[in-house]
């Protein structure tokens, strides 16, 4: 099947190692992905500065995919998938801000169809896909490996939207690390907040939560984290030096995306799959299933 | 040609203080029909019903038109003023025009008076074509149906057994005494639940007007007030009621483990066994789910026949079916606790010491799973830090919007229970938003328990979690000091609500009585009718109708109670005779009636008419409400309401139609 | 005015408590009962001191104009745990988002990382500029040499639709 993906700000310009791994794993079990063109930010940012503009930007983002004339769009950023659903919700049920969205896109040429669906690479994988065709495309069992995962906060909150996985026990993401013949160990913190929206005002404290979550996953004395937001990614990954120096840790949790795992699973190439971007010591983990 | 008198009360200042009741007497004065018109200060006071009944005598009055205030005030007393001078009370037209007038239109005198001589007009065109009806009597059976044996259904069967009415107590459990035998101590007295709740189960077993029926469950209501036929399926136990001594020998013996549903799974009993340690009737039953006999078909095990020394297994026993006529019916069959699985923000059902009130109250009791002993799980040892949270599944709108009226103080029960059994070395915490202590003696309950050290923290916490080693612990912000405390509790107890049963629904199709939006019983009226369900003859009694304490639960009781031997006592009763009434020329057989109906009071009756098989409409009296839903529906007209019939009502509205000035004909 | 705030003075300003029902994006911020959830799970608490029971509280009651202008509601992670479990759906997260609106309206001090977000997707379409990672083993790479597809940014027409409904009042 063609699903339309929009990739968002963050994996474009700095977690390419998320975009390589989703391009590499998705062709797999047939899903093209068709790139939309000319995109704009899905608005998270001006959410904050003026509500309205950003669910102009959400929608914006909504009718180029209908412009593809495909009816599924991939949103592999958490917070793409949050603010995309808000705008959905939001034109439905207000008719003065649908109407003044859905003139102004016209005006672009732009059409907004409200039966576009809107997946993250979890729902996608675990629902369209199916926990049965990942298990059986797996090539090498990841056997032995014990990891945590971090599934993020603005795809499993809040319910009423109708998110990817339940808002107080996710189990979807801990499932298709089972698939992959790996261990996903509970632990409870779990739930807690990676901090990335606080590094653009105060960067200490989004250290101190993502470098307190690190220090916790640490003490589990597994193999490594895995996250699936680049948000989440860039403070777990990028930023874990810092953040460790933050909490006063020696913090050395390898962190990778779950499409990287996919990947490994898969016996796709390292290379292809970005492991060389990540900037935690992912060697260790590949230490353990690579022969 | 009627002659009608008219009647305008000044209601006080209530109504004369807008309209202009002078103006409107004359007006009625004015109108066809109208033989005497007078205004009165008070027209229900004594003089001023004389004055009426005078009237009737003197001018052979035939029709009366009262302008005063609601119906729902003074209709009945006035009916009794008419019927007393020998008019038939339906021959009464009450006009509202205090709450429909003065009370509405306080701000314009001019157009209210208006109004009001618009209304006396519409009300003398009803009156015109009154007709007289009398009030028909049924006779009932003074026979009356329990359904449910916790402490409302014991409380009701007792005051009903003891006004000499039969009762038919039919309990779904082996035992009776519901909730109330789970609890340990009562708020606010602590008195032991089961020493103040057994002496009435054991009473209500023995009393010869009760026909106790445990393991038993209503399969199907018929009929209408005063005459309700009750299909009763009693269960089988597998054990013969009158030979089974009570010795729990079957018990000890048999190998099947089961979690025990009294003590809510918190410990084990056998597929056969004695319901609780207070049970009454005090026999054994055997869980055909669990049985290895009766759950495989096959003749295996069998160790309780051999134990059994009163020979009273009878693994042979069949569900029996008894069928009662009873003039009433009390429906007590409790709530439920609800499930805190559903927010799994707690841990509930994924950690050990994050437990509920009710299996709290099992540990507490002295015959619970634990003899008493409160014990951590994590080390067999007393916990040194309890915590309660309040509100858990209740005042929430995403599981129930009420509050449960019993969390507050059953935790203040539990809390002041922990400090006398653990002493003065735990310590105690109650996580809340609001503390509601509103009773008799509740709040100073409350204070007992601060006295007692007991901490309350102003705040609920977000969730509750758990270390690597099993420990819990959690946040939690306290209003009063503005701080966020840590707190690592050895075990938590959540307040759940009460909620509606599992079978609610059911009960709610089988009785034909409503639900409220917060999924309890549906009462008549909130205020004014509580005990009293929609459908006539049908009253509700506990937690059924609303989460609330014992003392609630046996006031309302009793209420019921008294209110069925009301319905009851006479031997018969009366039905207002506003109903409607099929005329069986016209009436086509289609159906439309039945299917319109909310009261199930129509009937369809098979006739042979010319070698045809013909259906006719037939109105049950005691079932019609008078809604006029079948009236509306009727395509060829054959329905027609007692007392509103379409002929008044289009009077009315033509009166209402013509301008003030005109006079309005026939 | 019947009320007075004897701490700082001030008196609640009730048209700016209807400019903040009005730009709710959600939530009924008039129904808390301040039983405190949301105080006690919040991620920006214990760093921050933010309390998101009391902005709801301090807007109902009408004490806006202090709260557009102060620093603790640029505090929050947008975590969304208060949406996910207030008991009355009031929403904390959604009124802040309000309150910062209103601020960017009434130009008080807004972190300058979102103001540059806004004028780089004016510019470009993107909130984030293109960046090269460095690598644990310090090689240097960007989109291209990763072999991943050229960006093709937004035309003019987004920039002036964008424009558009910024100054949309």
């Amino acid at each position: 099947m063609k699903v339309a993906v929009f990739w968002g700000c963050r994996i474009l310009t700095n977690q390419y190692a998320y975009e390589m791994s989703v391009r590499e794993v998705f062709p797999r079990f047939d899903a093209e992905l068709v790139d939309l063109s000319e995109t704009n930010c899905c608005g998270d940012p001006v959410k904050s500065v003026n509500d309205l503009a950003a669910n102009y930007l959400a929608a914006r983002v909504l009718a180029l995919a209908n412009k593809t004339g495909l009816q599924d769009l991939l949103l592999p950023c958490n917070r793409c998938h949050f603010v995309i659903s808000e705008a959905k919700n939001v034109l439905e049920k207000n008719e003065g801000v649908g109407g003044k969205i859905v003139g102004l896109l016209r005006e672009e040429g732009l059409e907004y169809n409200p039966s576009v669906k809107v997946w993250h690479v979890i729902d996608f994988l675990h629902d369209v896909v199916g926990l049965k065709n990942v298990k059986e495309a797996v090539q090498k069992p990841l056997k032995g490996l014990k990891l945590a995962t971090h599934v993020g906060c603005q795809i499993i909150r809040y319910s009423d939207l109708g998110r990817v996985d339940d808002a107080e026990n996710p189990r979807r993401l801990d499932e298709l690390v089972g698939v992959l013949g790996a261990e996903s160990v509970d632990y409870a913190e779990k739930l807690d907040c990676c901090g990335a929206n606080l590094m653009q005002s105060h960067p200490d404290s989004a250290l101190s939560l993502a470098g307190t979550k690190l220090n916790a996953v640490q003490n589990l004395g597994v193999d490594g984290l895995v996250v699936s937001c680049p948000d989440c990614g860039l403070m777990f990954d990028f930023k874990q030096k810092d953040a460790g120096t933050t909490v006063g840790a020696k913090l050395n949790v390898p962190v990778v995306y779950y499409t990287q795992l996919l990947g490994l699973a898969l016996n796709i190439e390292k290379e292809k799959l970005g492991l060389h971007l990540n900037q935690t010591p992912v060697d260790q983990l590949l230490m353990k299933i690579l022969p | 040609m009627p002659k009608i008198g008219v009647y305008v009360c000044h209601c006080g200042l209530n109504i004369a203080g807008v309209v202009d009741v002078e103006n409107v007497t004359e007006y009625a004065k004015s109108l066809p029909d109208v033989a005497i018109a007078r205004s009165y200060i008070y027209m229900c006071s004594e003089p001023g019903q004389r004055m009426i009944q005078e009237d009737i005598k003197t001018h052979n009055l035939d029709r009366i038109v009262i302008a005063t205030c609601s119906p729902r005030m003074h209709e009945e007393t006035f009916r009794k003023t008419v019927t007393e001078a020998g008019l038939n009370p339906y021959l009464l037209e009450i006009v509202n025009l205090r709450e429909h007038v003065s009370w509405a239109h306080s701000d314009n005198p001019k157009k209210a008076t208006e109004k009001a001589k618009a209304l006396v007009r519409m009300g003398v065109a009803r009156a015109r074509l009154l007709e007289p009806l009398e009030k028909r009597k049924v006779s009932v059976k003074k026979n009356v149906l329990v359904v449910g044996g916790g402490i409302a259904g014991i409380q009701a069967s007792l005051d009903l057994a003891n006004a000499g009415f039969k009762v038919f107590l039919v309990e779904k459990a082996p035992s009776i005494g519901g909730r109330m035998a789970q609890l340990d101590k009562t708020f606010p007295t602590l008195d032991c639940s089961a020493c103040i709740l057994t002496p009435k189960m054991v009473d209500v077993a023995k009393h010869s007007n009760v026909k106790l029926l445990t393991n038993s469950e209503v399969t199907e209501v018929k009929g209408f007030v005063g005459n309700y036929e009750v299909s009763i399926v009693k269960k089988p136990r597998y054990v013969d009621e009158k030979k089974c001594v009570g010795c729990e020998l079957c018990t000890k013996v048999c190998p099947v483990k089961v979690p025990d549903e009294f003590n809510e799974g918190l410990s084990q009993t056998r597929a056969i066994s004695i319901y609780s340690p207070y049970a009454v009737p005090k026999v054994a039953t055997i869980n055909p789910k669990h049985c290895l006999r009766l759950r495989f078909n096959k003749n295996v095990c069998g160790k309780c026949v051999e134990a059994c020394t009163a020979k009273a297994i009878k693994f042979k026993q069949q569900p029996k079916t008894i069928r009662v006529k009873v003039g009433g019916i009390i429906i007590a069959v409790g709530s439920e606790v609800f499930n805190a699985s559903k927010m799994s923000e707690f841990g509930y059902g994924r950690y050990k010491n994050v437990i509920s009130n009710i299996e709290f109250e099992r540990i507490l009791n002295a015959s619970g799973p634990t003899g008493g002993k409160i014990l951590s799980t994590r080390n067999g040892e007393s916990p040194k830090t309890v915590v309660f949270v309040q509100c858990v599944g209740s005042r929430d709108k995403r599981f129930h919007e009420y509050c449960c009226r019993v969390g507050c103080m059953a935790t203040l029960k539990q809390a002041i229970l922990v400090r006398e059994k653990l002493g003065e070395d735990v310590k105690i915490y109650v996580c809340f938003n609001d503390m509601r202590a509103f009773g008799k003696g509740y709040d100073e309950f409350y204070r007992r328990a601060r006295d007692l050290d007991v901490n309350f923290v102003a705040g609920l916490p977000s969730d509750i979690r758990s270390d690597v080693h099993g420990a819990l612990y959690f946040d939690v912000y306290d209003r009063g000091t503005n701080k966020l405390l840590e707190i690592r509790p050895d075990l938590v107890v959540l307040a759940n609500g009460l909620v509606p049963n599992a079978g609610i629904e059911k009960i709610g199709v089988l009785f034909h009585v409503s639900r409220s939006a917060d999924g309890f019983l549906l009462e008549a009226h909130p205020k004014l009718r509580p005990l009293e369900s929609v459908m006539a003859g049908i009253f509700l009694a506990g937690a059924c109708q609303g989460p609330k304490d014992i003392p609630d639960t046996v006031a309302q009781a009793s209420g019921a109670a008294a209110k069925v031997i009301d319905l009851l006592a006479s031997g018969e009763i009366e039905l207002e005779p506003l109903k409607a009434v099929v005329d069986e020329d016209l009436c086509s057989g289609c159906r439309l009636c039945e299917s319109v109906c909310p009261f199930l009071a129509i009937e369809m009756k098979s006739e042979n008419v010319e070698g045809a098989e013909r259906l006719r409409a037939e109105v049950v009296e005691a079932m019609c409400q008078g809604c006029g839903l079948c009236v509306s529906a009727c395509p060829t007209k054959a329905i027609k309401m007692c007392h509103y019939t379409d002929g008044q009502v289009l009077a009315q509205v033509q009166a209402g139609c013509l301008e003030s000035g005109a006079r309005g004909g026939s | 005015m019947s009320l007075t705030d004897l701490m700082s003075m001030a008196k609640p300003n009730m048209e700016s408590r209807e400019k903040i029902l009005s730009k709710l994006g959600g939530g009924e911020l008039v129904n808390c009962f301040q039983c405190l959830k949301c105080t006690s799970g919040c991620t920006a608490l214990k760093l921050l001191e933010l309390k998101p029971h009391e902005i709801v509280k301090l807007v109902n009651l009408g004490f806006v104009d202090e709260l557009a202008l102060s620093d603790i509601i640029w505090t929050c992670v947008t975590c969304l745990k208060c949406v996910q479990r207030c008991p009355q759906k009031a929403s904390p997260y959604h009124v802040i988002m309000a309150l910062r609106n209103l601020a960017v309206e009434r130009e008080a001090r807004v972190p300058e990382g979102y103001l540059k977000a806004v004028s780089r997707i004016l510019e470009i379409g993107l909130a984030e500029a293109i960046q090269e990672v460095v690598t644990r083993r310090m090689e240097i790479f960007n989109r291209e040499s990763l072999k991943l597809p050229k960006i093709v940014y937004p035309k003019e027409s987004f920039q002036a639709a964008f424009m558009k409904i910024l100054e949309e009042k």
